[in-house]
């Protein structure tokens, strides 16, 4: 196969055996690799599986233009179902494992089981297996990291679970190489309680590819792209996500204090230029990537890894927090320990504003930065007070009995933009199938940035149309696996013709946006099957009845015209005519996988 | 400001000097650009439409600046304009493919132009070479063609930009039909070989 390397590898950790199996072809085609293989696995082998338990899956895995010389072709996406939220769950990061994960043979591993003792996996192409982790389980990411470099190849890559995952923290992450993060989800915690502290991949296969010429011509015209446009080839590069800061808060779509306004006064003081003017060292690239959003920063001497835009505001703007160096010393706290910073920080504003409306005293308050650096250490191990914290925005707000201050969509926090001043960003929010996720289907390209075009954000009727289109597009990227990041520039048509290039296949961008639509209405059919359903499309009460900057979200309007548009029941479920359409017509053993087009 | 960017943004679409979603137009300002937006529909500016920005340094504006925003600061910092205009000349872009400069034959072409250079860039949509071939033209030149692409025109205001861009598609078009014609053109200007020189 040109694109894949034809092989999954599956790992019980209960029993210790690791046997290699072909990739089908079929679901090669269907799902693409990453998310989407992911997807369909969990559906079928794992369905309603304890997210917590030896027969949830975690599914790592790779696509068809990973370690390719495709920009940004190192990601890799893990499925699993999450603590956080019930729900199938994908989180993907940058870096460089899916690359080294690809070039040691496998397209993806299948992880299923618990593991007697702490463990973790090494994989290369002569050899798999599964190293006793005694020494370093309890060890945070950064000393875990620097444990396995001292056993491994140099140029291996290590995806590692922290303390917060490993005492089960239900939004804990996990590193790629202590670098970039399975942030959402908490798929960290599904590594600490299968006993996996890492998986270590090392491999320098190359990937086969059919078109050769073809990609060398393909990629030249995408570098011109990437140069061209201001976002990849000055904005990012120059002032990391951190430029959204300014650029939110101007169009008041940057909520402060969970929510309770779309504007930040400090914002300046937390924004990409600050960053870039009193912190900056030096900035940081994913494998293959040309753009370079990631910051290194100079911190007290020293450099490290800098915060980006969704942790900036969920660590500064959302606590009132306008400490542009506390924020960096709260993200390096959850990244060392494995907390995802969007969810501590929604939980942390949760908390914040209980305390202030008296409901929970103790709670730490709003402005108070040293509070929250004291608070993540607690939060990520359990301890002390601080605990309630640990279990996310939904549960420490039900258990003081205002269910309706935690911002937070099946569970999941939300991320950084009002969706009162972006109603399409409110309706994707709602409708994402992991919980409040702006990966899911993202509205910021077209209501803020103009990419590819530009709406009015506060219009809601026509929207449904263009998120659904976005979701299917973020599923195809999920499954590639390729960065989001590059869609302010390039269009899916360069994303198809690429992979016809490196597959052989005749890809066009309506098979795209196909097997797009095949990966989401999966997800949705295990949702609804582990019961989340329409009642969950919602959003916090606070932005559909407070207009904040700019007006209550449209939702059930939306809505309807959501579930029209996807031919599914006013009630939210896929018909069976759309299942068919899309090769899940659902049998005696559940969905069917075949539909193969190409 | 705002009335001048969506008026000439208008006659330039209007003109067919531009395409739906093509060219851009800025001024500068002392220290600070205000360009038109990646992608805004120069027939139907409005005020989001108009991004400032810095003349040296980014700030976080720059996501949603023109794709051109660098050859624009390089020409503000390598010449006197306080204005440009970017557009797609049907005929001069034609002309372009074949020739290293256009030459009018008309007489206001002639009085106002002389001459217009044409260049030539590898990649020839926002890259740091079309801002480096651009910028040094357009100190000698009030406006220049970069081949198969469109012009750069500068001036002290929009309209003067536009004028010299609308008075190159004009004599650029003259020249085509002449060529067109076959017929030989009976020499009338004084001095016109020197024009080679302009």
């Amino acid at each position: 196969m040109n694109g894949w390397t034809g092989r999954i590898l599956r790992v019980d950790l209960g029993t210790g055996k690791i046997t290699e199996e072909a990739l089908d072809p079929d679901l090669a085609v269907n799902y693409l690799g990453g998310r989407g293989l992911g997807v369909q696995w969990l559906y079928r082998e794992a369905m309603g599986a304890d997210p917590l338990g030896p027969e949830n899956l975690l599914v790592l895995a790779a696509g068809p233009l990973t370690g390719t010389r495709a920009p940004t072709a190192g990601r890799v996406t893990a499925v699993s179902r999450s603590p956080l939220t019930g729900t199938i769950c994908d989180s993907s990061a940058g870096g460089a494992f899916g690359a080294r994960l690809k070039r040691s043979g496998y397209d993806a591993l299948v992880i299923r089981g618990t593991a007697s003792q702490p463990v973790y996996l090494e994989v290369n192409p002569e050899k798999v297996s599964l190293k006793e982790a005694d020494g370093v389980w309890g060890r945070d990411i950064p000393d875990s990291i620097r444990f396995l470099r001292r056993h491994s190849p140099r140029r291996a890559s290590f995806l590692v679970t922290g303390p917060a995952g490993e005492v089960g923290v239900p939004f804990a992450s996990a590193s790629v190489d202590g670098e970039r993060q399975l942030g959402r989800g908490g798929l960290g915690a599904v590594m600490g309680a299968k006993r996996l502290k890492a998986v270590s991949v090392f491999g320098d296969r190359l990937i086969s590819v059919a078109d050769p010429n073809s990609v060398d011509f393909i990629l030249y015209e995408i570098q011109k792209l990437l140069e061209a446009n201001p976002i990849t080839s000055q904005a990012m590069p120059q002032f990391g996500t951190a430029m959204l800061v300014n650029l939110l808060n101007q169009t008041s779509c940057f909520p402060s204090r969970n929510f309770r306004d779309g504007f930040f006064a400090s914002a300046e003081s937390i924004s990409g230029e600050r960053l870039r003017r009193d912190y900056f060292s030096r900035r940081s690239a994913c494998f293959g990537c040309p753009i370079g959003c990631g910051r290194i920063v100079r911190l007290d001497g020293r450099e490290e890894r800098g915060p980006e835009y969704e942790t900036i505001w969920a660590l500064g703007a959302g606590l009132g927090i306008d400490s542009l160096e506390s924020i960096i010393k709260a993200n390096l706290l959850c990244n060392r320990l494995g907390l995802d910073t969007i969810s501590t920080g929604g939980t942390l504003a949760c908390a914040m504003e209980l305390k202030e409306k008296g409901l929970w005293p103790d709670g730490p308050a709003f402005g108070q930065a040293n509070e929250v650096l004291k608070a993540i250490p607690r939060i990520a191990l359990g301890q002390g007070d601080d605990a309630g914290l640990g279990q996310g925005s939904r549960s420490l707000a039900r258990q003081k009995g205002v269910p309706e201050l935690a911002m937070q969509v099946k569970g999941m926090e939300m991320p950084a933009y009002d969706p009162r001043g972006m109603q399409g960003q409110g309706l994707g929010l709602a409708t994402s199938n992991r919980g409040a996720c702006h990966l899911r289907g993202n509205m910021l390209g077209p209501e803020i940035l103009g990419s590819p075009k530009m709406v009015d954000r506060l219009r809601s009727s026509g929207k449904a149309g263009l998120v659904i289109y976005m979701q299917h597009n973020s599923a195809v990227l999920d499954s590639l696996v390729m960065c989001k990041f590059t869609t302010f520039a390039i269009a899916d048509e360069h994303y198809a013709r690429l992979l016809r290039a490196v597959t052989g296949l005749d890809w066009r961008t309506q098979d795209l946006q196909r097997v797009g639509e095949r990966i989401w209405n999966l997800e949705r059919l295990y949702n609804l099957a582990v019961g989340i359903g329409a009642e969950a499309d919602t959003l916090p009460r606070r932005l559909l009845e407070e207009p904040g900057r700019g007006r209550p979200v449209d939702l059930s309007s939306m809505l309807s015209e959501y579930y029209r548009f996807r031919a599914w029941t006013t009630d939210g479920r896929p018909t069976v005519a759309k299942l068919e359409e899309l090769g899940l017509s659902q049998g005696s053993e559940g969905a069917c996988f075949g539909n193969s087009k190409i | 400001m705002f009335r001048e960017f969506k008026d000439i943004g208008r006659d330039l679409f209007l003109s067919g000097l531009v395409s739906s979603h093509g060219g851009n137009l800025s001024v500068r300002l002392g220290d600070r650009i205000f360009i038109t937006r990646r992608g805004a529909m120069l027939g139907h500016i409005r005020r989001s439409d108009i991004v400032e920005t810095g003349l040296r340094e980014n700030d976080s504006s720059i996501a949603l600046a023109s794709s051109e925003i660098g050859v624009h600061r390089a020409i503000y910092l390598q010449t006197a304009a306080l204005a440009i205009v970017h557009a797609h000349p049907p005929h001069a872009v034609v002309l372009s493919l074949g020739r290293d400069d256009i030459v009018p034959l008309d007489s206001e072409g002639s009085y106002l132009l002389h001459r217009v250079p044409v260049l030539a860039a590898e990649k020839t949509v926002g890259s740091s070479e079309m801002a480096r071939l651009l910028a040094p033209a357009l100190t000698d030149h009030k406006i220049v063609m970069l081949r198969g692409h469109g012009s750069f025109a500068t001036g002290q205001f929009l309209e003067e930009a536009f004028q010299w861009t609308s008075s190159l598609e004009a004599s650029s078009a003259i020249v085509y039909l002449a060529e067109l014609a076959g017929g030989k053109i009976k020499e009338y200007r004084k001095g016109v070989s020197d024009y080679n020189s302009w």
